[in-house]
């Protein structure tokens, strides 16, 4: 294995299993925040249950993502020095935002949200549980702006030595490129965090335990997965689609598996991409529809991947089929959300013992769909590490080698096991116990004592 | 620009030194303090509100030597590769134990998370103390500005025993903090062996100066900054013993964080205008102004106005949450 494809393995495992939790508590946050302030506004016993049962689930992913995110912030420097060295002065910028503004914020009101409620006011309890969502929603958006620039960099100017060099931090932060890609990327864990609640909640109900909590569960998860899932598509996806179109055209051809330059292009819903035959093997499509897509007009355009030098495609394969799935699987959302919204409005949805289950089953889809779409982000953009300026093959350590990365690499993926099976443990032991189970030898009493 | 950039970051890594330095110290000091599982418990409970916050000022700290001196961030980190790993799974180790004790009712569960708690907390202070160590020595490093040496090299004897000297502060801070914060018997025990503790921490820092001074080849020309700092020092120390012997928690705890910000201070002024210092002397190393950014001058700002904000938003939850806790 060479250094950079070990640099790589790193950097996609390392940042994949992080993101398993951001996802949650970026989901959760607002849950967390919203039974707490029900149940600091109008004190009564199931909301108070509510809020401290998700706030342990928020909390063991809170560490994990913590742990975890750690060597995120390092390895800019350690894995991908040149990139660093280079492109610092623009991409350090939003990266020490994001710690300064966002996580001093999570990680102090954090503590007051688990250790504080004996201490201080109930709606200085609340406020906390609002700041941490907020900390958690605003790190999001820094991370994003970064990678956002890296896709579409702008307010730069290249200075001596061919170093990128800051021109207009406001361009950076402001551009449509990145608010489109963030708000996307939070709907996505919006969906997520809805089908969790919703889906723990159905999982009582099935279980005949919390007959109450279980319904409200269900109700609130519903409803933010409805109205997420669907914002996913429209306008966040749209408009995210758009910019690739305009910015990343090849990235655009590689998602679709179009090969040959077409005007009124088709769309594939399935079909398996041939490489090196350049072609679509056994399409399903809409005709014209891709077109349509793109450019508002069934007769527009579309560049193929034939119309760019070879070099300068990205993985077709991975990139295709982490599209498509993401795409189906958001598909999936909208069905499944709306359809039990119908069942909920007509009063139906507690009753219907298939629809409480396929919620329940929903459970680890929206996690696939985030890292897909993640996937086809950076994978579709290679072989650019920031688009048009750099190439992912200049950018990582002169002076470490692939023994090293492949021995840390080993050791993150023996540390993530361990924590990965301790987080699940932990998390089905809690949801076990559940909202109204004993808990007088966990946490909370440890820390209320 | 560039001066005030450096020492903004000495500024944020004095706040986390103080701030983390407790948490690291109160874990070090805890398996000799607190005996029981409860005692040990509540040395933890001490600091779960804070810890996770205070280790956000070293992250901090990266995150804007990265914006304002890229250069820097890249071959400091990418030169110290492993050392660097090994201090993120340490990091990681010590946050998760914090976390994840008190989920599960076990007595196996919660002496397996202490051990977790202490060994990756006292070989963090020992780690930082060498890293401190080299960084006072100095490095070999090539024209790029990147790291040519070995383990061995890192591992010399005055960096150890900067490494040595980290750890017995650092343990000092926490027992001072053990007794501000905590009530019951861990604290008594802090309180009694207090004296001791300092014992050592005055004799190690007497021949940590000593060597500093042998291997910088400056004991003939004693400069006003050098003097200064020592007296600074020497004063905070009497002052945490004088406190202590009053039996003024808060004093101790404020005297022993001075002492520590005078002992960082001394270290940046004396590898100033440097981040990185060539070994032995002179070339190749990383200034300030070889490694600054562009956009210096916007992370500068930026960095202050956030720097206010969680310093007056940190000091309303510690009063309002930093009460004593009870074993």
């Amino acid at each position: 294995m060479d250094a950079l494809i070990a640099d790589r393995s790193q950097f996609a495992f390392t940042i994949m299993f992080h993101y398993l939790f951001p996802i949650t508590t970026i989901g959760l946050a607002p849950f967390v925040a919203g039974y707490t302030l029900k149940a600091a506004l109008r004190p009564n016993d199931e909301a108070a249950r509510a809020a401290a049962f998700w706030t342990k689930i928020f909390a063991i992913s809170f560490a994990l993502g913590v742990v975890t995110g750690i060597p995120m912030e390092f390895q800019f420097g350690t894995n991908w020095a040149t990139f660093s060295a280079r492109s610092g002065s623009i991409v350090g910028q939003p990266l020490a935002l994001e710690s300064l503004y966002a996580f001093f914020l999570e990680s102090i009101f954090l503590g007051v949200l688990l250790y504080g409620k004996r201490y201080v006011a109930p709606l200085f309890h609340a406020a906390s549980a609002v700041l941490v969502g907020i900390g958690s929603w605003l790190s999001g958006f820094f991370i994003v702006a970064t990678n956002a620039w890296m896709q579409h960099p702008v307010g730069y100017r290249i200075g001596p030595g061919g170093k990128i060099e800051l021109d207009n931090l406001e361009a950076v932060l402001l551009s449509p490129f990145a608010w489109w890609q963030y708000l996307h990327v939070l709907m996505g864990a919006l969906v997520a965090g809805g089908f969790v609640v919703a889906g723990i909640g159905a999982y009582y109900l099935l279980s005949q335990r919390e007959p109450s909590l279980g319904k409200r569960f269900v109700r609130s998860g519903v409803i933010v997965a409805a109205i997420c899932s669907v914002l996913t598509v429209f306008p966040t996806g749209d408009r995210q689609g758009a910019d690739v179109t305009t910015y990343q055209a090849e990235k655009l051809a590689a998602m679709e598996g179009l090969f040959p330059t077409e005007r009124g292009a088709p769309l594939a819903i399935i079909g398996m991409p041939d490489t090196a035959g350049e072609r679509l093997i056994d399409p399903i499509d809409v005709p014209e529809f891709l077109s349509f897509l793109a450019y508002g007009n069934v007769r527009a355009d579309v560049k193929g991947l034939d119309y760019y030098r070879r070099s300068t495609w990205p993985p077709v394969e991975l990139t295709y089929y982490a599209y498509h799935m993401m795409v189906g699987l958001g598909s999936a959302f909208v069905v499944i959300s709306l359809l039990a919204m119908l069942l909920l409005w007509r009063n139906l949805l507690f009753r219907r013992r298939w629809m409480l289950w396929a919620l329940f089953l929903a459970i680890p889809f929206p996690y696939l769909a985030n890292e897909a779409g993640w996937v086809v982000t950076e994978v579709g953009r290679q072989p650019w590490l920031i688009y048009g300026l750099m190439r992912t093959s200049e950018a990582a350590s002169p002076n470490v080698d692939a023994g090293e990365t492949i021995f840390t690499l080993l050791g993150f993926a023996g540390m993530y096991l361990v924590l990965g099976v301790l987080f699940l443990y932990l998390v089905l032991r809690e949801i076990g116990i559940g909202p109204s189970g004993s808990h007088d030898i966990g946490p909370a009493a440890e820390r209320a004592a | 620009m560039s001066v005030a950039g450096f020492w903004l970051l000495v500024f944020m890594l004095t706040v986390y030194v103080l701030l983390d330095g407790y948490d690291l110290g109160v874990a070090m000091i805890a398996p000799f303090v607190a005996r029981s599982d409860g005692e040990r418990a509540a040395a933890m409970r001490s600091i779960g509100p804070f810890w996770n916050g205070n280790e956000v000022w070293l992250i901090s700290t990266a995150a804007v030597l990265f914006a304002l001196f890229p250069q820097a961030y890249a071959s400091l980190f990418s030169g110290f590769y492993l050392p660097f790993m090994i201090v993120l799974w340490l990091l990681m180790l010590r946050g998760i134990s914090l976390e994840l004790r008190g989920h599960f009712p076990s007595r196996v569960w919660h002496d397996f998370w202490d051990a977790c708690f202490f060994i990756p907390s006292a070989l963090l202070v020992l780690l930082f103390g060498v890293a401190l160590g080299n960084l006072l020595r100095g490095l070999p490093l090539n024209n790029s500005g990147f790291f040519l040496g070995t383990f061995a090299f890192l591992l010399n004897p005055y960096a150890l025993l900067v490494g040595v000297f980290a750890v017995a502060a650092l343990g000092m801070h926490g027992a001072a903090f053990l007794m501000l914060r905590l009530r019951g018997a861990p604290s008594d025990r802090c309180a009694a062996a207090f004296v001791w503790m300092w014992g050592a921490v005055v004799l190690l820092y007497l021949a940590v100066t000593l060597s500093t001074f042998l291997l910088r080849g400056e004991l003939g020309g004693i400069h006003f900054f050098a003097t200064a700092m020592i007296a600074l020092s020497l004063a905070a120390l009497l002052a945490i013993l004088m406190a202590r012997a009053r039996n003024r928690d808060v004093a101790t705890f404020l005297a022993s964080a001075a002492f520590l910000a005078t002992l960082l201070v001394a270290a940046a002024g004396t590898i100033f205008p440097y981040l990185v210092p060539a070994y032995p002397g002179g070339r190749n190393g990383i200034s300030i102004y070889s490694a600054s950014s562009s956009g210096l001058t916007t992370a500068f700002v930026f960095t202050i106005v956030a720097l206010v904000a969680t310093i007056a938003y940190s000091a309303v939850v510690w009063r309002r949450v930093g009460r004593k806790v009870r074993v």
